[in-house]
C-alpha cells in the first residue's frame, strides 16, 4: 500500500517466506507430476520432486488399460464425464436463464423467499441428499445410469446458474429494455432479443463452471457407479489407489490428464468465481 | 369480474390437478400391493406344489434345491443340485438365468434356521420368489440332495394400466358438480365446489384406499373454505398480475421441486423408520434418540454422536482459522506495492483451488502414508523419526487439516485482496501523517475495511469446511479406528458402509441439516453484526 521502502533485511525476510511456501504450494502438484513421468508404482522413493529416470510407460498404460470387456476404461470414463458434465450443464443452464432473469427484473411477492431457498440449496451439502436421491435412483432403476447422476448433478447446478446468473443480469443496464418497451416489446422478445445475447459472456462463464464441477464430483459418482461401465473419471482415478491395489504411477498419470484441462479453464475464469461466490453470500 | 361459472371452474381446476395427483399416487400404491399380493400367493402356491412332490404351475419356474456340497472339480465352491423339471442338473451361472436366485435363496432359507419366506425380487421386474421346506421328498430325490428346498419364481409381472376413461369421467363428473353450483350461486357454489372435488374421491374409494380418499375430501373441504373468504380469487389476481414473472421461474422452480424439495422430504421421513434388508418399518423417533443419546456408547468412543460433533466442530474451527490466517497475512504482504512479481505470487497461490479436491485430497495421502511417503521421507532427512500419521487421532486429524488448509487458504487470500484494493490509500497517508503506528493502521484502517468482505466469505468457508467430504474420506478415511469422522463423513458411513442402516443415516442428515440451518440463521449474524460495529 505505502510507497515508503521498508529496511533491507524485512524485504529479504518476506521474499524469503513467500518463496518458502511457493514451494509449500508447489511442491504436491511437482510430486504427482514427478510420479507421472517416474517408472514404479510406488508412491514416492525419495522426496525429491524431480524424477531420477523418465518414461511415458504410466500414460501409456492409462490410455491402453482395458475393462473386463476388454473396452478401453480411461477413455470410456471419459466419454461418461464429458456426457455427464456436458448435460449437467446445459440442463442448468438453460433451466435457470429464465428464473435469474425474473429474480432479477421482477418485482413479486416471495422473491426474497425464492433467492434465500436457491441460496441455502446451495450452501447444503449434496451429501445429505445422497441417501434419498439414492434411494428414489434404486426404484427407479436409475442407478448405473447417467440420467441419475445428471439429476443428481442438476441439484447442485441449479442454484449455482440461479445465483451468478443473476449477478450478471443484475450488472446489466435497464435502458434497453425500457426503450425495448416503450417500442411495444413484450417481456419474452426483451428476454431473447435483448437480455439474453447481452448476457452472453455471464452465461459462458457460468457454463464452464458447472461444468468443471461436474467434472471434479467424486462421491455421488462413486455412489451412485458401482459398475464399472459407469465409471466417470473421479471414480476411475480413485480405484487406481485403493487399500486392495495401489499403483500410484497409474494415478499420477489419470490425475495429471483429468485436472490439466480444468485448472487451465480456472486459471481463466478466477476472477468471475470470486465476483459470484461472494457477491451470492454478501446479498444473501 | 369474470364469469361466476369461469371463476368456478378455475377454481375447480386448482384442486382437481391436487386430487388427480393423489388418486394417481394412491392408485399406484394400490396396483402395487394388488400385484404383490398377487404374484406372492402365486409363487407360495408353486413351491408348496414342489414340495409336495407335485407338478409346478404353468408359467413358473419352480425346482426342488438340494443341499449346499462341495463341488468335485474346485472343492472351494459348494454346489447345489436342483431338480428343474424331471432332471437333475448343477445350479450354474452357465445354466438356467435363474440359477443365482436358486442358489441365493437356498442359502438364505438355510442361514435363517430353515425359515419359509415369500416375497417380490428386489430387481424392479415384478417376479415374487418363495421358498418352502421339502422336508418329505421321494426316496430318489432325498439320495440325491438331502433334505431338499422347494423354490419358485414367477414370471414378471406386467401392472394394470392407469384407467384413464375412469378418470376423464369422474373429471367429467366432478366440473358439471361444481359448474352447476356456481349457476344456482352463493353457498350453493361452494357446495358444488366441495361436490365436485369430492367426486374425484370415488375411483380412490373403489381401490379401497382409505388415506387417499380422505385427503381429497379433506382437500374438496378445504377449497370450499377457501372460496368462502374469496382467498382463491386473491390468488388468482396475485397471479395474473404477476403470471411474467412466474412464467419465468417456473421451470427452475419445478426442476427444484422435483430435485431437491422431493428428495428432501423423502429424507426427512426416511428419519423416522429402520431399514434391515430391504425392510422398512416405522420406528418413531427412535433412531434420533439413538443418535442424541449416544447410543449407550461412552463419549470418546467414535460412535457416539456428541464425539463425533466435537471433531467436526474442532475440524471447522481449526481449518477457518489457518484459512482465514494464511490467506490475510499473504494478502497483507501481496499488496505491498514494493514487493516485485506480485501478480506471479498471487497465480501460484491460486493453484491448489485450481486442482480438483479429491486429487488433492489422494496425493496428500500418498504423501503421508508409510515409511515411503514423501512426509516421511522428508522428515527423515531432517534426522527426525518416521509418524505413523493414520496410527493415532491427533497425527491424523492434523493430516486432514494439513490438506485442507493446503487447498483452501487462496480462497481466503483472494477475498482479502480484492477487499485491500478498495482501501483508498489516502487514509493511509493521513494516518502516516498523524503519526499512527503500524499496528494502529492495521487495527483502525486495514482491519475494518477487511470485515465486511471477510465476513460472508468466513461464514461461507466455515459451512464448506463443516460440509468438506473428499479430504476427510480420502486422506484419513476416518482412522484410527472411525475417530476422525466428522458428521457428514460418518452419516455416509451409516448409509454406505454399515450394512444400509439408512434409517440411521437419514436421521443423521437431518440433524446436520438443522444444525448447518442454525449456524446459517444465528452464526453468520454474529459475523455479520461485527461487520456493522
Amino acid at each position: 500500500m505505502r510507497a515508503r521502502r521498508p529496511h533491507l533485511a524485512w524485504v529479504i525476510l518476506t521474499y524469503l517466506a513467500l518463496i518458502l511456501l511457493v514451494a509449500a504450494v508447489l511442491y504436491p502438484v511437482l510430486l504427482v507430476c514427478k510420479k507421472a513421468f517416474e517408472p514404479g508404482r510406488q508412491f514416492a522413493l525419495s522426496a525429491s520432486p524431480i524424477p531420477s529416470e523418465v518414461t511415458t510407460q504410466h500414460f501409456q498404460d492409462l490410455f491402453t488399460e482395458q475393462g473386463s470387456n476388454g473396452e478401453l476404461m480411461f477413455l470410456r470414463a471419459a466419454v461418461n464425464s464429458i456426457v455427464v458434465a456436458l448435460l449437467t450443464t446445459v440442463v442448468g443452464v438453460f433451466v435457470s436463464c429464465t428464473a435469474a432473469y425474473a429474480l432479477s427484473r421482477f418485482r413479486f411477492p416471495g422473491r426474497k423467499t425464492g433467492l434465500t431457498m436457491f441460496l441455502v440449496v446451495q450452501m447444503f451439502p449434496a451429501t445429505l441428499l445422497l441417501l434419498p436421491l439414492y434411494v428414489i435412483l434404486n426404484k427407479l432403476g436409475l442407478l448405473n445410469s447417467i440420467l441419475g447422476l445428471v439429476l443428481v448433478y442438476s441439484t447442485t447446478s441449479i442454484p449455482f446458474c440461479v445465483w451468478t446468473l443473476k449477478g450478471y443480469f443484475d450488472s446489466l443496464p435497464r435502458e434497453l429494455e425500457e426503450a425495448a418497451r416503450i417500442d411495444g416489446a413484450s417481456q419474452w422478445m426483451i428476454f431473447r432479443k435483448i437480455m439474453l445475447p447481452l448476457a452472453r459472456p455471464g452465461i459462458a462463464v457460468t457454463a464452464l463452471f458447472s461444468f468443471m464441477t461436474a467434472w471434479n464430483e467424486f462421491i455421488m459418482a462413486s455412489t451412485f457407479m458401482t459398475d464399472q461401465s459407469g465409471y466417470t473419471l473421479p471414480v476411475l482415478i480413485q480405484s487406481t489407489v485403493t487399500e486392495f491395489s495401489a499403483d500410484w504411477g497409474l494415478f499420477a498419470a489419470g490425475a495429471v490428464v483429468t485436472s490439466l484441462p480444468v485448472m487451465i479453464a480456472f486459471y481463466v475464469l478466477q476472477r468471475y468465481l470470486v465476483g459470484g461466490l461472494t457477491a451470492g453470500a454478501v446479498k444473501g | 369480474m369474470s364469469h361466476p361459472v369461469v371463476r368456478q371452474l378455475r377454481d375447480f381446476a386448482l384442486g382437481s390437478i391436487v386430487a388427480i395427483l393423489i388418486a394417481t399416487v394412491a392408485f399406484v400404491a394400490v396396483r402395487n400391493r394388488e400385484l404383490a399380493a398377487k404374484q406372492i400367493e402365486l409363487a407360495t402356491r408353486a413351491a408348496e406344489a414342489i414340495a409336495l412332490g407335485r407338478p409346478t404351475l404353468p408359467a413358473v419356474h419352480a425346482g426342488l434345491v438340494g443341499e449346499a456340497a462341495p463341488s468335485p472339480k474346485h472343492p472351494y465352491l459348494r454346489q447345489r443340485q436342483v431338480l428343474d423339471g424331471d432332471r437333475w442338473r448343477p445350479l450354474a451361472a452357465s445354466g438356467s438365468p435363474d440359477d443365482k436366485l436358486f442358489y441365493d435363496a437356498a442359502s438364505r432359507f438355510e442361514r435363517q434356521g430353515r425359515a419359509e419366506f415369500a416375497e417380490l425380487i428386489k430387481d424392479g421386474s415384478g417376479r415374487a420368489i418363495a421358498v418352502r421346506d421339502a422336508q418329505n421328498p421321494r426316496a430318489t430325490d432325498r439320495q440325491r440332495a438331502g433334505s431338499g428346498i422347494a423354490i419358485a419364481v414367477t414370471p414378471p409381472a406386467h401392472p394394470a394400466p392407469y384407467p384413464w376413461l375412469v378418470m376423464i369421467g369422474v373429471l367429467g363428473l366432478g366440473a358439471a358438480l361444481a359448474a352447476a353450483g356456481a349457476l344456482v350461486g352463493g353457498r350453493a357454489a361452494r357446495a358444488g365446489t366441495f361436490a365436485g372435488i369430492a367426486a374425484l374421491a370415488i375411483p380412490c374409494v373403489l381401490w379401497s384406499a382409505p388415506i387417499g380418499s380422505t385427503a381429497i375430501v379433506l382437500l374438496a373441504a378445504a377449497l370450499a373454505l377457501a372460496q368462502g373468504v374469496r382467498l382463491t380469487d386473491r390468488l388468482a389476481r396475485g397471479v395474473s398480475r404477476h403470471r411474467g414473472a412466474l412464467g419465468f421461474l417456473a421451470p427452475a422452480a419445478v426442476s427444484m421441486l422435483v430435485l431437491v424439495l422431493v428428495p428432501f422430504a423423502i429424507g426427512l421421513v426416511l428419519g423416522f423408520y429402520d431399514h434391515h434388508q430391504g425392510q422398512w418399518t416405522f420406528v418413531g423417533l427412535d433412531n434420533f434418540g439413538e443418535i442424541l443419546s449416544g447410543g449407550g456408547r461412552p463419549l470418546d468412543d467414535p460412535l457416539n454422536f456428541w464425539f463425533i460433533l466435537g471433531v467436526t466442530v474442532l475440524w471447522t474451527i481449526a481449518n477457518v482459522v489457518l484459512h482465514v490466517t494464511i490467506g490475510v497475512a499473504l494478502a497483507l504482504v501481496l499488496s505491498r506495492t514494493w514487493l516485485r512479481g506480485r501478480g506471479a505470487f498471487r497465480m501460484l497461490f491460486i493453484l491448489p483451488w485450481a486442482v480438483p479436491n479429491y486429487i488433492t485430497a489422494l496425493i496428500w495421502k500418498g504423501m503421508f502414508t508409510g515409511e515411503y511417503g514423501a512426509i516421511n521421507s522428508m522428515l527423515d532427512y531432517a534426522g527426525l523419526g518416521d509418524v505413523s500419521w493414520f496410527g493415532s487421532w491427533a497425527t491424523a486429524f492434523s493430516a486432514n487439516v494439513i490438506t485442507n488448509t493446503w487447498l483452501g487458504f487462496p480462497f481466503m487470500m483472494v477475498v482479502a485482496l480484492g477487499a485491500l484494493e478498495t482501501i483508498p490509500k489516502e487514509l493511509y497517508e493521513a494516518a502516516s501523517v498523524d503519526g499512527a503506528s503500524a499496528w494502529q493502521r492495521f487495527r483502525h484502517i486495514t482491519l475494518p475495511h477487511l470485515r465486511p468482505a471477510l465476513g460472508p466469505a468466513v461464514a461461507l468457508g466455515s459451512i464448506w469446511t463443516f460440509n468438506m467430504f473428499n479430504v476427510i474420506y480420502l486422506v484419513s478415511a476416518g482412522q484410527p479406528g472411525g475417530s476422525t469422522n466428522t458428521l457428514v463423513v460418518d452419516a455416509y458411513r451409516w448409509a454406505f458402509e454399515r450394512g444400509e442402516r439408512y434409517g440411521m443415516a437419514a436421521a443423521y442428515a437431518t440433524i446436520i441439516f438443522f444444525i448447518l440451518l442454525l449456524w446459517t440463521v444465528f452464526g453468520t449474524r454474529i459475523i455479520r453484526t461485527k461487520d456493522d460495529s
